[in-house]
């Protein structure tokens, strides 16, 4: 069994936003849609203050309340730990957006493109319709994990097989892999540090760690 | 999504900005560009493991924006102004090459310098000289050409780190200069905005060094991505550095002493021992002219050469016999005078700045500026050392790095000085961890600093100052911008010379000069030619910038899309962009920034798919344009000596050079040149084509990290840094005066004043008041500082037009507008998104308010270069910009012919309607 | 041509949803209110009452929010996957109360007995408690998923569907006495209002939400539960049909308003936080923060 999840060490993030760019490009996500992004967190009064930034996502929770709500089973939980949205049964209910405490889904209604009401040429090859009226968030790049199970490839090691955002990020700060494997990447990350997750007390579960010291 | 039936993935780079090169791949599917992606063929190779910015992302955008300029284009309308439509009509290639030919054969036959003796084409380049990264062969015409002309800044000078550029290469050939991240454990930042501008390589240094436990104090006035990942944060006065800087020097020369230093260093590699005379000047060997130092184990002063000398570092001492020489030669003779050594007055110099008389000036705590100093010296863990590649070097892993607007314009000699002089006292300069240079630019040759090295006078290494002697001083300025004239230590050496002079006058000299002048009238450039720049948004007062480019006779711009400066042109040619043409560039060696590699060689940007519209290849319309004009042979030469190229094409063993008499295809021009570059880095064991790159992108053979360090280099040539004690600029400033002066020209005196050998503090922020009341304004009025700070997403490349860039840019603070300081804000009445003017005494900008906690009360910062008129997309972004309200005038202008980012400002809210008024 | 150039929102504290408008909202009130109307109507049925017209009434009340919600989703088409997930989604649930609802409310209309008038009260209420818990397990939205939030939807429903009931007894004098069901569910719902309000109080809550309900909160204790109580008492005092109804009108208005209020106004997202600030270097951590927070929450996030 594997647990597919995501490290980020926000000691290293610098809120470029180099990830949200690669996941609108990987993705073709419309403009407005953004399936990750880097917060800017400001805390603090002057002269005594903090900036964080974090990269927040669909968290993959293990425990997700998008599944649980959504009334289609459009949204599943894999084995391996991916949530996924079947786009042919999504209704477009926006009950799963009102489920999750990360603001990581939406629905586009229309079609949107960069300038104008005309895609351009890289906007056309990539349209696709059926993620109109319908639930989007990120999806951990699943094409690629599948053909990682394929071809035997280690997402979070191998390139081809590990999610854009973690590709291109080049603070080095998000690491992806399996947590069930304890040689991998990130179990080997998160037992030499000090993380948390999001609304934990929320009780979902979810796959991505935030790093904020070392043990 | 339908499946694509072919998808390729192109390897190419991206050097948008002077961060880069960065690797890519870019995605082709049905030969249509989809996606940016690393290229990790490179992990290996390129520091930031194959990576590229958040910039990169934009390429397909910029490629498909449908606002591009797809065909050349002539302007219809004779009148130019901001309020005039230019009437741009598509012309075929044929017609638009025609033009620019037939200019370029008028000009030939009419002379290529104007009756003022300068060059009658002028050109235009943007960001940092990385339009040379995307223009191909179009520097083997200009080189064909002759004169030309680069003074019309689009920034250049002022929007760099001008002084660090000048002053680093001069003293350590550090053009840029840089912590050695990678060794690093403790770097003070004085508005070194790295995480934001120092591209993938710095931001993963960086970040390495953070995880690693190194301790970054950020100084700064507000709270920028770098402050923010920072340990520490010290929110300074605008421009007040140099007190802060002055005074860490203090309590590490006053409070700690030379026991605590880096002795070997100073007595060995500095010219800390040189005895300095009642008049300021070096004492010198009588006989000889060398610079005498006083030798402990003879007990007498000798020239500093002397084999078996132990010098003194401090202490004054008698000396017998000794000679001094002044500005114009000018000859002391002194018997039994008594000589301080350098650093003797250094610390005589430095005792009045202690850290609490900084408190006063740089509203900076005494203990805290106490504190970082001696954490400074801590970490500079002195005697210590580290092994690379099997020598043995001093470890001395500490650095201050300054930014933009600290390390130009007024103030900025006394930072670059001091920061300098921090390295050298604790031994870091040029040494593993500490502060390094990273490249040479006003020195040959460009890919190698260590070859730039060679002795020179007075046991320094070799300068190329621009002469102020009586017989050689340039009294008819070459060029517009005076920078042989005015500024001797940006020299006349290498290419770049010219463009890091004063950029600024070479603007505000064609509609007036000072009372005095005493030199040719300048005239308009009959031809300018303008890539990748846009100086009616990049520089400063744009509005009277872009109403003299408007009078200019003939403009020529290599438009991406229409913007503010190309508004004012008469043709428009289309170039292919980015993904879509071809050309070859060095990689490793040396680059801007924090780019030290651990490998060097070329990398190819290729043609990923085919231009839009009828775009062309750089290269095309360079040897178009070179044979209509009648310069074929000569550009073709050019190829062959490797301008535009990485090598010669033709050299030993090896001869790919093109037959002069025959118009090359752009392809056969980059395989030869592909070919004479793997066979030279390579030294003759591998000859690769264009084809091969355009299959693998780069080549590469690796790079000894003891080239990063310059000081085993100046050990090897018993070489002396020109530190502390700045002799040389103190007898360079005086001579200049004196041809000033002779010619009853006074308008450049106060810029005389900065040429000292050892640095005060004057009042620099009262500069800026100054010039406000001169300007017949209220000081009271202005209340505020006004500055800006880079963008990752916008910063160069022309990205403002970039919807993409727009909206991963609204995820960092401050892109909506002015950022101010949220308790300021309330007491003006102002709330998070009201709509603001920011006014100075030449007029005002508008934007939304941005309140944060992250910043000074007396300070606004306004992002990045905006207030675009006409640039498609950015011109509806109704974002406010400095540039459009800093002056451009000679009281702000440096010794270097540079100035900062800073202007007094009064701010208020306003609706609407006020800005319709306005 | 224009691009569309998105303007920065704060994208970190809590923000009113966007994707449930006032359709949304409308089932929520108007399948409310219509659930409750039928359980009610089903107790009077139980009486030997004839309720259809209020039964009509209660299942075109549903009906009509079933299609305001129909117009909102985004893919209207294939609605019928609704009753897919009856395992865990509420939603399916809600859904799959509905067609029986209709068929036993049409039944009853049809054939006047009390049996599937009761059959159509218990699903009204099963529709209604279905509604509750969709809220309830909308995790991402902290006013609905807080515990007492279900009991506060559940009892307006209940009180608008005797709001309703009095109002009737305008046209339908015989139903006044309903006014002391009226009084009664008032005061229950008062309750559960009180106690909500307080417990997101002291638990914590998106300023932003705690915001928009206490703007409601005088007049809803006041104006939509109080008064309308005291109305009903005295309407039952005075025997006076025509102040039932005015009592019943105000706990309906005071009740839609106020899940108006709960799905357009108070449905703040959770937002951001960090327990921890990440550590630059040789710096130090800071305090959590969780922006857009009462400052109850906040002191507990740090």
């Amino acid at each position: 069994m594997k647990r597919y999840v995501m490290a980020i060490d926000l000691r290293r993030c610098v809120g470029c936003q180099t990830c949200t760019a690669a996941c609108k490009t990987t993705n073709a996500t419309p403009p407005g849609v953004q399936w990750r992004r880097v917060l800017d967190l400001e805390s603090g009064e002057f002269p005594d203050v903090r900036r964080s930034f974090v990269p927040v996502a669909c968290m993959h929770c293990a425990n997700p309340p998008c599944e649980e709500v959504c009334p289609t089973t459009a949204t599943k939980k894999r084995a391996d730990g991916l949530v996924t949205i079947d786009y042919d049964i999504c209704i477009g209910c926006a009950n799963c957006i009102m489920a999750c405490p990360y603001e990581a889904r939406s629905i586009q209604h229309e079609a949107r493109y960069a300038y104008g009401d005309q895609p351009m040429a890289s906007e056309a090859a990539r349209f696709d319709p059926d993620r109109l009226g319908v639930a989007t968030k990120c999806t951990f790049c699943k094409d690629r994990i599948d053909l990682a199970a394929r071809t035997g490839q280690v997402p979070g090691r191998d390139p081809e097989v590990t999610p854009a955002c973690v590709n291109a990020c080049i603070s080095g700060a998000m690491h992806f892999g399996d947590l069930e494997d304890a040689a991998s990447n990130v179990s080997q990350l998160l037992a030499q540090t000090e993380h948390f997750r999001m609304h934990e007390e929320l009780g979902t579960e979810p796959s991505v760690y935030y790093i904020w010291d070392r043990k | 999504m339908s499946q694509a039936k072919t998808v390729k993935h192109v390897p190419t780079f991206c050097y948008n900005c002077v961060s880069g090169p960065d690797f890519m791949k870019v995605k082709v599917e049905d030969g249509v560009a989809t996606e940016v992606e690393p290229n990790f063929d490179a992990e290996d190779v390129h520091p930031a493991r194959g990576r590229v910015c958040v910039k990169a992302y934009g390429l397909v955008q910029k490629t498909y924006n449908p606002n591009r300029i797809r065909t050349p284009m002539k302007r219809t309308n004779p009148k130019k102004g901001r309020d005039e439509d230019p009437g741009f009509v598509p012309i075929s290639w044929d017609e638009a090459l025609d033009l620019v030919a037939a200019k370029l054969k008028d000009i030939r036959a009419r002379g290529l310098r104007d009756a003022a003796g300068q060059p009658r084409v002028a050109v235009s380049l943007g960001h940092g000289g990385t339009p040379a990264n995307y223009l191909g062969t179009f520097p083997a015409l200009l080189s064909a050409w002759g004169p030309i002309d680069y003074s019309f800044g689009s920034g250049q000078g002022v929007k760099c780190v001008h002084s660090e550029h000048l002053y680093g290469e001069f003293w350590h050939r550090g053009f840029t200069v840089a912590g050695d991240t990678p060794n690093a454990r403790y770097v003070i930042a004085v508005g070194a905005n790295v995480d934001v501008t120092g591209g993938p390589c710095a931001v993963l240094r960086h970040a390495d060094a953070r995880v690693r436990g190194y301790k970054r104090v950020q100084v700064e006035p507000h709270l920028t991505v770098t402050g923010a990942c920072s340990a520490e944060w010290v929110p300074i006065r605008p421009k007040t550095d140099p007190a802060f800087l002055f005074a860490l020097i203090h309590v590490l020369v006053r409070e700690h002493g030379l026991a605590q230093l880096d002795l070997p260093f100073l007595r060995d590699r500095t010219a800390s021992p040189y005895l300095v005379g009642p008049d300021g000047l070096y004492l010198r060997d009588a006989d000889s002219d060398k610079p005498l130092l006083w030798d402990e184990a003879s007990g007498k002063a000798v020239a500093h050469d002397t084999p078996g000398v132990v010098p003194a570092v401090a202490g004054r001492y008698r000396v017998a016999r000794a000679a001094s020489v002044d500005a114009d030669q000018a000859r002391r003779e002194y018997a039994d005078v008594e000589g301080a050594t350098a650093y003797e007055m250094l610390s005589a110099h430095i005792a009045k700045y202690t850290p609490e008389w900084a408190e006063t000036i740089c509203d900076v705590p005494a203990a805290t500026i106490r504190r970082i100093a001696e954490e400074y010296l801590e970490a500079a863990s002195i005697g210590a050392t580290i092994e690379i590649e099997g020598q043995t070097l001093p470890l001395r892993p500490v650095a201050v790095t300054l930014g933009k607007s600290v390390n130009n314009g007024w103030g900025a000699y006394e930072c670059c000085w001091a920061r300098t002089v921090l390295a050298v006292l604790v031994g870091a300069l040029e040494n593993p961890g500490g502060l390094v240079g990273t490249t040479v630019r006003l020195n040959r040759p460009q890919d190698n600093r260590h070859l730039s090295v060679k002795p020179g006078e007075d046991g320094f290494m070799v300068q190329y100052f621009n002469p102020t002697d009586k017989e050689h001083w340039q009294t008819e300025p070459a060029t517009r911008n005076l920078h042989q004239t005015l500024v001797p230590i940006v020299g006349h050496n290498a290419a770049w010379s010219q463009a890091l002079g004063p950029t600024q006058l070479a603007w505000m000299f064609q509609n007036e000069r000072p009372a005095g002048w005493d030199m040719p009238t300048p005239n308009f450039p009959d031809l300018w030619i303008v890539y990748r720049s846009n100086p009616a948004i990049s520089f400063w007062d744009t509005k009277n910038l872009a109403a003299t480019a408007a009078r200019f006779p003939y403009m020529v711009a290599f438009a991406y899309t229409v913007d503010e400066t190309s508004h004012m042109a008469d043709l428009l040619l289309p170039e292919a962009t980015d993904l879509e043409s071809t050309q070859m560039i060095r990689i490793g060696g040396t680059k801007y920034m924090e780019q030290f590699w651990d490998h060097k060689g070329v990398v190819l940007r290729q043609s990923a798919v085919e231009p839009q519209g009828d775009a062309r290849d750089f290269t095309w319309i360079t040897t178009e344009l070179a044979k209509r004009s009648g310069l074929l042979t000569p550009y073709v030469e050019a190829l062959n000596r490797g301008v535009s190229g990485v090598a010669p094409l033709k050299g030993e063993g090896y001869d790919f050079s093109l037959d002069p008499t025959q118009e090359p295809v752009p392809e056969k021009v980059w395989d030869a040149v592909c070919r004479a570059a793997s066979v030279t880095i390579s030294e003759g064991r591998e000859e690769l084509g264009l084809d091969w790159f355009k299959e693998h992108g780069f080549y590469a053979v690796p790079m000894s990290r003891l080239e990063w360090y310059l000081t085993p280099t100046m050990e090897r040539q018993g070489l002396r840094y020109e530190l502390p004690y700045q002799e040389r600029l103190l007898r360079v400033g005086r001579e200049l005066g004196n041809r000033l002066h002779e010619h009853k020209m006074n308008w450049w005196d106060e810029q005389l004043s900065e040429y000292t050998a050892l640095p005060e503090w004057h009042d620099v922020p009262a500069r800026w008041v100054r010039n406000l009341e001169k300007a017949g304004a209220t000081a009271a009025d202005f209340p505020f500082w006004l500055l800006t700070t880079k963008s990752m997403q916008y910063h160069a490349g022309g990205n403002a037009g970039i919807a993409l860039m727009r909206e991963v840019a609204l995820n960092v603070r401050g892109h909506t507008g002015v950022i101010m300081n949220a308790k300021t804000a309330a007491g003006l009445g102002i709330r998070e998104g009201d709509r603001i003017e920011v006014r100075s005494h030449i007029g005002a900008t508008y934007g939304k308010a941005a309140l944060v906690q992250g910043i000074r009360p007396d300070t606004l910062v306004i992002i990045g270069q905006f207030d675009h008129w006409a640039t498609p997309v950015a011109k509806d972004l109704d974002l406010p910009s400095l540039n459009t309200i800093a002056p451009m005038t000679l009281d702000l202008t440096d010794a270097t012919g540079s100035g900062a980012d800073i202007v007094r400002v009064a701010v208020r809210r306003v609706d609407a309607e006020a800005k319709a008024a306005a | 041509m224009s691009t569309q150039l998105p303007q920065s929102p704060d994208r970190i504290s809590p923000r009113q949803q966007g994707n449930w408008d006032w359709r949304a909202a409308s089932n929520f009130i108007a399948g409310g209110s219509g659930g409750g109307l039928l359980l009610w109507s089903a107790l009077i049925a139980l009486q030997g009452g004839d309720v259809r017209l209020l039964q009509a009434a209660g299942l075109a009340l549903i009906a009509a929010g079933l299609t305001c919600v129909w117009f909102e989703i985004g893919r209207p088409w294939r609605a019928l996957n609704t009753f897919r997930h009856f395992g865990s989604s509420w939603m399916t649930r809600e859904a799959s109360v509905a067609p029986l609802l209709f068929a036993s409310g049409l039944l009853a209309l049809w054939s006047g007995e009390a049996l599937p008038a009761i059959t159509t009260g218990v699903l009204g209420l099963a529709f209604l408690y279905a509604q509750a818990r969709i809220l309830a397990a909308d995790k991402g939205i902290p006013a609905w998923r807080h515990p007492r939030c279900r009991p506060l939807v559940v009892a307006t429903g209940l009180t608008e569907g005797a709001g309703l009931l009095a109002c009737a007894s305008v046209v339908a004098p015989a139903l006044w006495p309903v006014a002391w069901l009226l009084a009664l569910l008032a005061g229950v719902r008062l309750l559960a209002w009180q106690r909500y309000l307080a417990a997101l109080n002291q638990d914590g809550a998106p300023a932003g939400a705690l915001k928009a309900l206490h703007r409601i909160d005088a007049e809803f204790r006041w104006g939509g539960n109080a008064v309308p109580a005291v109305l009903a008492l005295l309407a039952l005092a005075t025997a006076t049909p025509l102040l039932a109804a005015a009592a019943g009108a105000l706990a309906v208005i005071a009740g839609w308003r106020c899940k108006y209020t709960l799905v357009c106004r108070a449905a703040y997202t959770q937002g951001f936080a960090l327990p921890k600030l990440p550590v630059r270097g040789r710096g130090k951590s800071g305090a959590g923060v969780k922006p857009g927070w009462n400052d109850i929450s906040r002191r507990v996030a740090a």
